[in-house]
């Protein structure tokens, strides 16, 4: 069961940050600085735990998950948007 | 593998014997709480002979140990002891379940096997620990005589099925399948239904997930390359990213003519077990890399022994064909505004003359003359806007190379099902090469071919028609050359795109009347040939919509 998560991070280290903004591209869409939404199976969230944990600095670092709900309920359509809209794409095949 | 073999024998032999092996949910966390335990590798130091008064401690992580005398070997999550005295923590996922043996028993009987081990290697060893990481709790296990007995009569057990076969039965109606990660590939409720008849069973539990958590990548933009960024595939033209997916959300990827991949995405792609086809920009099938191959030597042996037995090879070829006709009759009915009754009546006759077919040749003439019968109803199903109809007259089919659009849609349809399928029995564990009704042929994937056939209508030819009659594609999207008709770079792409939702769609299946997506379903048939091969289920179910 799909659900959607928000995911937010505070790195204080650039070389750490870049290093977590690579890893968090891999699992979900990149809605703002810092802040991305994915759309993961349980499994999808412990492998993404699991390299965040990686990357972070314990003492230093601070990652967010804020959980949205499953993904049939589309949550991120709730989310409220002043200024530029908000665009997340669905889950489909990629064909360039 | 004792711990798997007290759960289920049949999964016990499946991922022992051949090889298979699954992800789900719970082995992904169970990796992960296992991360610091599998970091260190140590081999247990040789017990201790220091002086009296100072006994060293043992605290040692993933320990190796294995004695040819007891026939097991093990690692130990965690070894504690001081001296001569140790115990063995395991370490499990979630939380401690409240039963009176303080936990289920492949995990007292994998616990004791180590405290085996322990024994022979001289250690004093009466109890060990179970650790579990969801609640945080230390459970105590004692191996007292009848733990022991019942773990060396497990291990007995074991060794016996691994080598003799045949592979143990599912379990029945068991509360065990859901959560079990082979569960899509042992298929236990769906094999009872076959096996005891329709009725006599209640219809299988929606066990396998109806779709697919990882989807194709598909790549015609010519000149395109494909790197690796992080997690993510980048495709640049240029020196512009033109699109990204993420490796995790990636079951194939699918290049059409002049693409270009970089070694290191080659070398994750096979890692990570996702194959790279690779077609001509007409989508000819080239080839396929894919990692070291799947290790289910025992499906392969089945596929050659049976593939040299010419009456079981008629049995299943007649099966193919019959359900290919059938499905083009429903897709005559479906479609056609007025379908000829004489029609219907004849593709009924050649049904029945498929399945009284004693040889493949008068099969394959059956075959063909349905097919005529099909292709000569197919355009009257074709109805595109008045200001299109011209492009898509069609008289018959042709190929090689098609000479009109609708037989260009129609070549490239059966290409991609064909490239479909192959991938299929690779991941499955079969040699495409190899069919039961095509003949092998050099670089054909003729059990690709086999396969299929009664997909061609249900998938393809339904395909043609909607994008024909929807008016998703029209003239400005064909190539035309003299004698010869292709799509545009565009047309194919919006071809493929209607592709992929076509596979995405989600169907009843036929027999068990649960719902599934298209790509799940070649891969539920493929796995119950591989029954039907290793003689579990008597006949191969095909599939046929009404």
């Amino acid at each position: 069961m799909r659900r959607v998560c928000l995911v937010s991070y505070d790195i204080s280290d650039p070389r750490r940050w870049r290093q977590v903004y690579r890893t968090m591209r891999g699992f979900g869409e990149h809605l703002q600085l810092s802040v991305f939404s994915c759309d993961l199976t349980p499994a999808q969230r412990v492998t993404m735990i699991a390299a965040l944990e990686e990357a972070i600095d314990r003492d230093d670092d601070q990652v967010l998950l804020i959980d949205l709900g499953p993904s049939q309920a589309q949550p991120i359509q709730q989310i409220e948007a002043l200024g530029r809209p908000l665009s997340v794409r669905d889950r489909s095949p990629v064909v360039l | 593998m004792l711990n798997e073999f007290a759960y289920c024998p049949r999964l016990g032999y499946l991922e022992w014997v051949q090889g298979e092996f699954a992800d789900n949910d719970d082995t992904v966390e169970g990796r992960y709480h296992h991360r610091n335990v599998d970091r260190t590798q140590q081999r247990a130091r040789p017990r201790g002979e220091g002086n009296d008064n100072e006994v060293p401690k043992i605290h040692e992580r993933s320990v190796w140990l294995g004695a040819e005398s007891l026939g097991l070997s093990t690692k130990i999550d965690l070894l504690e002891g001081e001296g001569r005295r140790v115990t063995p923590v395991d370490y499990k996922r979630g939380k401690r379940p409240h039963v009176p043996q303080g936990a289920y028993e492949p995990e007292l009987v994998q616990l004791c096997a180590q405290g085996l081990l322990l024994r022979d290697h001289g250690y004093e060893c009466d109890e060990g620990v179970l650790f579990f990481v969801g609640s945080r709790e230390r459970v105590r296990v004692v191996f007292d005589d009848e733990l022991v007995a019942r773990t060396v009569q497990l291990a007995a057990g074991m060794r016996a099925v691994a080598a003799a076969g045949p592979i143990p039965p599912p379990l029945v109606d068991s509360p065990k399948c859901p959560r079990c990660s082979l569960v899509g590939i042992c298929l236990p409720d769906e094999l009872r239904y076959l096996t005891v008849g329709e009725g006599a069973a209640a219809p299988p539990r929606p066990l396998v997930p109806a779709r697919d958590d990882a989807l194709p990548l598909h790549v015609q933009h010519p000149g395109a390359r494909i790197r690796k960024d992080g997690e993510v595939l980048q495709i640049v033209d240029d020196d512009k990213v033109i699109g990204e997916a993420r490796l995790a959300e990636t079951s194939q990827v699918v290049l059409f003519g002049a693409v270009h991949v970089t070694t290191p995405v080659v070398q994750e792609l096979c890692q990570r077990g996702i194959p790279v086809c690779y077609l001509s920009s007409g989508g000819w099938f080239y080839g396929i890399t894919h990692g070291m191959s799947h290790k289910n030597v025992e499906l392969r042996r089945r596929q050659y022994a049976v593939a040299g037995d010419p009456a079981r090879c008629l049995a299943l070829a007649r099966r193919f064909v019959q359900a290919k006709i059938a499905n083009c009759r429903t897709l005559l009915r479906r479609n056609h505004p007025s379908p000829a009754e004489d029609l219907l009546s004849d593709l009924k006759g050649d049904i029945r003359r498929a399945g009284q077919a004693d040889r493949l040749d008068v099969l394959l003439g059956v075959e063909g003359t349905a097919a005529r019968r099909h292709f000569s109803a197919f355009a009257e199903m074709l109805h595109p806007d008045e200001s299109e109809a011209a492009t898509f007259d069609l008289e018959s089919r042709n190929r090689r190379p098609p000479r009109d659009p609708v037989n260009a849609l129609l070549s490239l349809a059966y290409a991609m099902l064909t490239r479909e399928w192959t991938v299929v029995l690779f991941s499955v564990g079969f040699d495409p090469y190899l069919g039961f009704y095509h003949q092998p042929r050099y670089g054909r994937p003729a059990l690709a071919l086999d396969l299929m056939e009664e997909y061609r209508p249900l998938i393809a030819d339904s395909l043609v028609l909607t994008v024909v009659n929807n008016g998703e594609l029209r003239s400005e999207h064909f190539a035309r050359a003299p004698g010869a008709v292709s799509l545009t770079a565009a047309g194919r792409r919006k071809f493929i795109e209607a592709y992929e939702r076509r596979m995405s769609q989600e169907v009843t299946h036929p027999v068990f009347g649960y719902r599934i997506s298209y790509r799940r379903v070649l891969e539920v048939q493929a796995r119950l040939l591989a029954r039907h091969l290793s003689d579990e289920i008597s006949e191969y179910p095909s599939f046929t919509t009404r």
